[in-house]
C-alpha cells in the first residue's frame, strides 16, 4: 500500500523535464500572445497601452471575421473527412494479415511524400495550372468541355476545391502512418479469435480495431482540428495572401496574419485573433473528448466477447 | 592557495576587460549591412576597397514570406540590430515614417551635388527629414512592339508614338485602334493591372489625409478605364507574372482554343527591361522571338515601380560609418559610375575580397539615381545589347527622359495594403459580379481590417 | 466455402491495388512536376509547367553554386539540428507520457489537460517576442533556441500519451518491478522497445518538421555559417526582380532528397507485431 503511493510520486520525476522546459521556453510565447491581445501594441511603435477588450470588440464587429470562421470550418471538414476515411482504409488494408497487401512500407512512403514538399512550391504549381492561360484551361477548351476559358483563379468554388484538395493531398499520408502505427500494436490473436467466431471484415473493424485505436483516433481528430482551425500556408500562398477571390479562402490565420503584416504591424489586434482561435479550438476539442470518452468497462468487454 | 586563485581571477578579469576596450592595431571596424538581395553586396565589397579598415558583414535575409521585416523588428532594442538596412519600395515608406531610421541630413550637401532625382529623395523623406536614399532610380516606361506600331499607327518612331499616347484619354482611343485594326487579335495591354501604377502615381492627393481614407479622382478614372478595357476587350486578362503575361512578350500567347494573340505593349520600369522583358522575349522552346522589335517611350503618365533604398538604423553603434556607407553607395560619383557601367565584374570584386561568390557582379545598365552620373554615361549605352534589343533605341536615355517628372511626394507607408485591398474587389467588379458600389464597400471593409484606426466614410 | 472466400478475397485485392495505383498517380504527379522543374530553365518555368525533364540541370546547378552557398555546410547544419530535435522530442515526450500513463500522482489530470490545451494555442505571432526573450538570456543566434524548446513539445506528448495508452500493458510494468528493475529502467528496457513503432513515427514527423522549418530559423539565427539547407535555398529568392527559378527548384529538390532517404531508412523500424512477443510473456 505504502509502496504504491511512493511509486506514484516517481511520476513527478518523469514529467519534470517537460515542466522545466516549458517554464523556460514554452511559457513565454503563450504569455506573450495572451498579454498582447489586451493591448494596442504595434510592431512599428515601441510604446503600447492596455486597451482591455477593444481588440476583441473590433474583431467581432468586423464582417470579415464570420467569413473567416465559416471558411476555416468548411475547408477543414471538406478535406478532413475524406482524409480520415482514406487513411483508415489504407491503414486497415496494409495491416490486415488476411488481405496480404504487399509492399505496405513502399506505398506508405510514397503517400507521405507530399508532406515533405514545401507549401510554397505546391501552391505555385496549382496557381500555374489553373491560371487563365494555363494548362487546365487549355485542356478543357480544346477537349470541348468548356466553351471558353474560365478564370479559375477568380472563381471561389474552384479555388476552395483546390485548397481542399491540396490539404488532403498533403496530409492523408501522415494520417495513414499514424493510424498504422496504432493498428500494428493490436495483437493478431484477437482478430484470429474473432474470425473463428465468424465475424466479417466490417465487424472486426467496427468492434475490435476502432475501439482499440480510440486513443490514437482522438489524437488524429484533435490535431487535425487544431491544424484545420489554423489553416494558413496553402490558402495564403495560393492566391494573393488575402483570401481572394472574394475572401473565399480567407481563413482565421490569414485574418490574423493580415493584421500582423499590416503597415503598423498590429500585433495586439492579431494576438486577439489568435486568442479567439484558441478558445474556439479548445471548445470543440473538449466536445470531441467528451463524445469519445472511455465509458467504464467498455474496453475489456469488447475484448472478452 | 585560495588567495592565489583569487588574485589570478582578478588579473584575468581585468585583462579581459582591458582588451575589450582597447582595439588592437589592424583590427577592423565591423559594419553590419542587411539586405534582401545580393545586389548591394557588390557595393559592400567595393566599399572595403576604399575603406580598408572596415569589414562589412553582409547578411541576406529573403523577404518572400516576410522573414526580412520580421527579423528586423525582432532585433530592435537588442545587440543584433544592423547598422545599414535595405528597404524595398513596397515597405520603404513605412520605415521612413517610423522612428527607427536615423536622420541623414549630413548627406544633404552630397545629395545636391549628385543632383539626385527628386522622387528618389521624396520617397526617403518624411516630415522634412531625410532618412533613406537610393543608388538607383526606377522610373517606368511603356514598351511597345515596333512592327505592330507600324501596322496600326503607321509609325514606330518613339517621338511620334509619345505624341499618339501622350495622355490617358489618347491611350484609350489608341486601344480601340489596335483592336479594330487587328480584328481583335491584338490586345493593347496584358491586363489592367499593368497600368494601375500609372494612375496611382499621378493622383493629386495621397490615400490618407488627416487620418481619413481619401479616394482621389484618378483612382475613379483608373477603375473606369479598367472597366472600359475589360468590356471592350482591349486586354488579354493575363495578369502580371503569370504564364500568359510572359507568353505575350515573345508572341507565343494563345488563347485556350489555340488561337494566337498578340500584346501590343507592356508597362515596365528600369529593371523590367533586363530582367523581365529581355529574357522572356524569346520563348522557352526558342520557337518565337521578338528581340529587336521593341521600343520604349515614357508613356501616357510618368510613374515609378520598385527600387531599393538604404537607411541607417538609429540604434546603430556606428552611425558615422553607416552614413558614410550610404553616401558611398548612393551619392558617390565614382561608385555610381562603376556600378552603372559594369566595372564591378567578378574579377574586380575578387581582387578586393577573394571570398566573393562566383556569380557576384553587376552588369552594366542599372539606372542610377544621380542625374550627374546619368548624363555623363548615357551616351555610352548607344550600342549596348539592350539598345539592340530596342531596335537601336538607347534605353538609358529614354529612362533619363522619364525620370524627372515622376512624383514621389504622395507615397505613404499604408499605400501598399490600401492598394492591394482594391485588387480583388476590382476584379469582381470587372467580371460583372458586383456593382461599383459593392466594390467600394468591399474594399473599405478590407482596409478597415488592417487599418482599424483610419476614418473610413 | 474456402474457395469462395479466396476468390472474393482476390477480387477485393484487385480492386484495392487498382485504388492504390490511382491514389499513387494523384500523389506523385505534383511531386514529379516540381522535381522536373529542377531540370528546366527559369524562362521555361515562368512560361508554363512541364511534365518532361529538360536539360538545364547542369546550368541550374552552376547558378546554385555561383551564389556562394555553402550547401554541404547547410546540409550538415540541418542534419545536426533535425537529429537533435528528433532525439530530444521523442525521448522527452515519451518520458513525460510514460509518467502520465503509468503513475497516478496528484495534479496529473490537470497537467495533462493543460498540455492538450497548449497544443491549441497559435504561436506564430510570438516569434518576435521569443527572439527578444532569448536575446535577453544570451541565446541570440544560437542553435539552442531551435533545439531546447523541443524538451517541452505539447503535441509530441499528446501523441505519445495517446499512443502509449493504446499499447500499454500494465502487467509488464509490474513484471519489471518484480524483476528488480528501477522505474527508469523499466521505461528504457521494457516500454521503449514496445513503443518503437510509435517512437519512430513520432521521430520521422519531428525530423521532417525540424528540417523544413526555415521561417523561425531565419528569425532566430543570424550568422550565414549557421544557416540550414532550406534557409540557404530560400536566399535564392533574394534577387527580388530576378528569381532564378531553375536553381531554386534544384535547391528545393536537394532539400527534399535527404529527408526521403532518412524516412526510407527508418520506416522499416515501424514493424508489425512487435508487441506480440511481449504479450505472450
Amino acid at each position: 500500500m505504502l509502496s504504491k503511493i511512493n511509486k506514484n510520486k516517481i511520476g513527478y520525476f518523469f514529467i519534470a523535464p517537460f515542466v522545466i522546459g516549458f517554464l523556460l521556453f514554452g511559457l513565454y510565447p503563450v504569455y506573450n500572445t495572451i498579454a498582447l491581445s489586451f493591448t494596442n501594441a504595434t510592431l512599428m511603435k515601441s510604446s503600447s497601452k492596455f486597451v482591455g477588450l477593444l481588440n476583441f470588440q473590433r474583431l467581432f464587429a468586423d464582417s470579415t471575421f464570420p467569413t473567416a470562421i465559416k471558411n476555416t470550418w468548411e475547408l477543414w471538414l471538406m478535406n478532413f473527412i475524406p482524409q480520415l476515411g482514406i487513411a483508415l482504409l489504407l491503414a486497415v488494408w496494409f495491416t490486415s494479415t488476411r488481405l496480404k497487401i504487399k509492399g505496405g512500407g513502399f506505398w506508405r512512403m510514397l503517400f507521405y511524400l507530399p508532406n515533405l514538399m514545401m507549401s510554397a512550391t505546391i501552391a505555385a504549381l496549382f496557381f500555374s495550372i489553373f491560371s487563365l492561360y494555363g494548362p487546365a484551361n487549355q485542356f478543357l477548351v480544346r477537349a470541348g468541355i468548356l466553351f471558353e476559358a474560365i478564370d479559375f483563379i477568380r472563381n471561389p468554388q474552384v479555388m476552395r476545391a483546390v485548397v481542399v484538395f491540396i490539404q488532403w493531398w498533403l496530409w492523408f499520408g501522415q494520417t495513414t502512418i499514424i493510424l498504422m502505427a496504432a493498428m500494428t500494436s493490436i495483437s493478431v490473436s484477437i482478430y484470429e479469435a474473432a474470425l473463428v467466431d465468424g465475424s466479417n471484415g466490417w465487424q472486426m473493424f467496427r468492434y475490435i480495431t476502432l475501439p482499440l485505436i480510440k486513443p490514437v483516433m482522438i489524437y488524429v481528430l484533435v490535431t487535425s482540428l487544431v491544424g484545420g482551425m489554423q489553416m494558413f500556408d496553402i490558402p495564403m500562398l495560393l492566391t494573393d495572401g488575402r483570401g481572394s477571390p472574394s475572401n473565399s479562402i480567407l481563413t482565421n490565420n490569414i485574418l490574423m496574419y493580415m493584421k500582423f503584416r499590416s503597415t503598423d504591424g498590429l500585433i495586439g489586434s492579431a494576438s486577439a485573433v489568435g486568442v479567439v482561435i484558441f478558445i474556439m479550438t479548445t471548445f470543440v476539442a473538449l466536445l470531441i473528448f467528451y463524445v469519445l470518452r472511455e465509458k467504464k468497462g467498455e474496453k475489456s468487454k469488447e475484448i472478452s466477447s | 592557495m585560495k588567495k592565489i586563485s583569487i588574485i589570478l581571477t582578478v588579473v584575468l578579469v581585468l585583462t579581459m576587460a582591458l582588451s575589450a576596450c582597447a582595439k588592437t592595431p589592424g583590427e577592423k571596424t565591423v559594419l553590419n549591412v542587411w539586405s534582401f538581395t545580393n545586389e548591394i553586396q557588390t557595393m559592400a565589397i567595393a566599399f572595403e576597397k576604399t575603406h580598408p579598415d572596415v569589414d562589412v558583414v553582409y547578411t541576406m535575409i529573403p523577404m518572400t514570406n516576410g522573414e526580412y521585416q520580421t527579423k528586423l523588428m525582432a532585433t530592435l532594442g537588442t545587440d543584433a540590430v544592423p547598422d545599414v538596412v535595405a528597404l524595398e519600395a513596397a515597405f520603404v515608406k513605412k520605415y521612413v515614417e517610423s522612428d527607427f531610421l536615423a536622420d541623414l541630413k549630413s548627406l544633404n550637401a552630397d545629395v545636391k551635388k549628385a543632383n539626385v532625382y527628386p522622387f528618389v529623395t521624396e520617397v526617403g523623406t518624411y516630415d522634412g527629414v531625410l532618412k533613406a536614399l537610393s543608388y538607383q532610380a526606377t522610373p517606368g516606361a511603356r514598351f511597345y512592339r515596333r512592327s505592330l506600331a507600324k501596322e496600326y499607327f503607321g509609325t514606330d518612331d518613339p517621338v511620334e508614338m509619345q505624341k499618339i499616347l501622350g495622355d490617358m484619354d489618347k491611350y484609350v482611343a489608341a486601344a480601340e485602334v489596335v483592336k479594330t485594326k487587328s480584328g481583335g487579335n491584338t490586345y493593347m495591354v496584358s491586363s489592367s493591372g499593368d497600368f494601375m501604377n500609372l494612375f496611382y502615381a499621378n493622383r493629386a492627393q495621397p490615400w490618407v489625409v488627416d487620418n481619413t481614407l481619401t479616394v482621389d479622382p484618378m483612382v475613379d478614372k483608373m477603375v473606369a478605364t479598367a472597366k472600359t478595357f475589360r468590356d471592350s476587350g482591349y486586354e488579354s486578362k493575363a495578369t502580371q507574372w503569370t504564364e500568359g503575361w510572359f507568353a505575350g512578350m515573345n508572341d507565343s500567347l494563345k488563347d485556350a482554343a489555340g488561337n494566337p494573340k498578340k500584346i501590343f505593349s507592356y508597362f515596365l520600369p528600369t529593371w523590367g527591361l533586363p530582367y523581365v522583358l529581355s529574357p522572356n522575349a524569346t520563348s522557352a522552346d526558342k520557337a518565337s522571338t521578338t528581340v529587336g522589335d521593341w521600343a520604349m517611350i515614357t508613356g501616357p503618365l510618368p510613374y515609378q515601380w520598385g527600387g531599393t533604398w538604404l537607411g541607417v538604423m538609429k540604434e546603430s553603434k556606428n552611425l558615422k560609418l553607416a552614413k558614410e556607407f550610404i553616401r558611398f553607395c548612393t551619392l558617390d560619383e565614382t561608385n555610381l559610375t562603376n556600378w552603372a557601367t559594369g566595372v564591378y565584374t567578378n574579377e574586380y570584386l575578387k581582387a578586393i575580397d577573394p571570398n566573393t561568390p562566383e556569380g557576384q557582379s553587376q552588369a552594366a545598365g542599372d539606372f542610377v539615381g544621380s542625374k550627374v552620373v546619368v548624363e555623363k554615361i548615357t551616351k555610352g549605352f548607344d550600342n549596348s545589347t539592350l539598345a539592340q534589343f530596342l531596335g537601336g533605341e538607347n534605353s538609358y536615355g529614354a529612362f533619363a527622359a522619364a525620370a524627372p517628372s515622376v512624383n514621389g511626394r504622395l507615397m505613404q507607408g499604408t499605400d501598399d495594403e490600401i492598394q492591394r485591398a482594391l485588387n480583388d474587389p476590382l476584379n469582381a467588379y470587372l467580371e460583372g459580379k458586383t456593382t461599383l458600389d459593392q466594390m467600394w464597400t468591399a474594399w473599405k471593409d478590407a482596409v478597415r481590417t488592417q487599418l482599424p484606426d483610419l476614418t473610413i466614410k | 466455402m474456402n474457395k469462395n472466400y479466396r476468390i472474393s478475397n482476390n477480387i477485393q485485392r484487385f480492386f484495392i491495388y487498382l485504388f492504390l495505383v490511382i491514389l499513387l498517380v494523384i500523389t506523385v504527379v505534383p511531386v514529379w512536376m516540381m522535381l522536373v522543374n529542377a531540370t528546366r530553365s527559369t524562362t521555361q518555368i515562368q512560361q508554363g509547367i512541364g511534365f518532361f525533364p529538360s536539360h538545364y540541370i547542369v546550368s541550374n546547378y552552376k547558378i546554385l553554386l555561383s551564389k556562394g552557398l555553402d550547401l554541404p555546410r547547410g546540409f550538415l547544419n540541418s542534419l545536426f539540428i533535425s537529429s537533435m530535435v528528433t532525439l530530444i522530442t521523442v525521448y522527452f515526450s515519451m518520458l513525460t507520457a510514460y509518467g502520465i500513463v503509468v503513475y497516478e500522482f496528484k495534479g496529473k489530470k490537470f497537467l495533462y489537460n493543460s498540455i492538450i490545451v497548449l497544443v491549441m494555442i497559435p504561436t506564430q505571432l510570438s516569434i518576435i517576442g521569443f527572439y527578444q526573450y532569448m536575446s535577453k538570456i544570451g541565446l541570440s543566434d544560437s542553435y539552442a533556441t531551435l533545439i531546447l524548446p523541443s524538451i517541452a513539445s505539447a503535441g509530441a506528448v499528446f501523441f505519445s500519451k495517446q499512443y502509449l495508452e493504446s499499447i500499454m500493458i500494465k502487467d509488464l510494468v509490474d513484471a519489471g518491478r518484480i524483476d528488480g528493475c528501477s522505474e527508469l529502467g523499466i521505461f528504457h528496457k521494457i516500454m521503449m522497445p514496445i513503443a518503437a513503432p510509435g517512437a519512430f513515427t513520432l521521430g520521422i514527423f519531428a525530423f521532417v518538421g525540424a528540417w523544413n522549418n526555415f521561417f523561425n530559423a531565419f528569425i532566430l539565427i543570424t550568422s550565414r555559417a549557421k544557416y540550414t539547407l532550406p534557409m540557404l535555398v530560400q536566399t535564392l529568392r533574394g534577387d527580388v526582380y530576378r528569381h532564378e527559378y531553375g536553381a531554386i527548384y534544384l535547391g528545393l529538390a536537394a532539400t527534399v532528397v535527404p529527408i526521403i532517404v532518412i524516412y526510407f531508412l527508418f520506416s522499416r523500424y515501424i514493424v508489425n507485431g512487435i508487441s506480440l512477443g511481449a504479450v505472450k510473456e
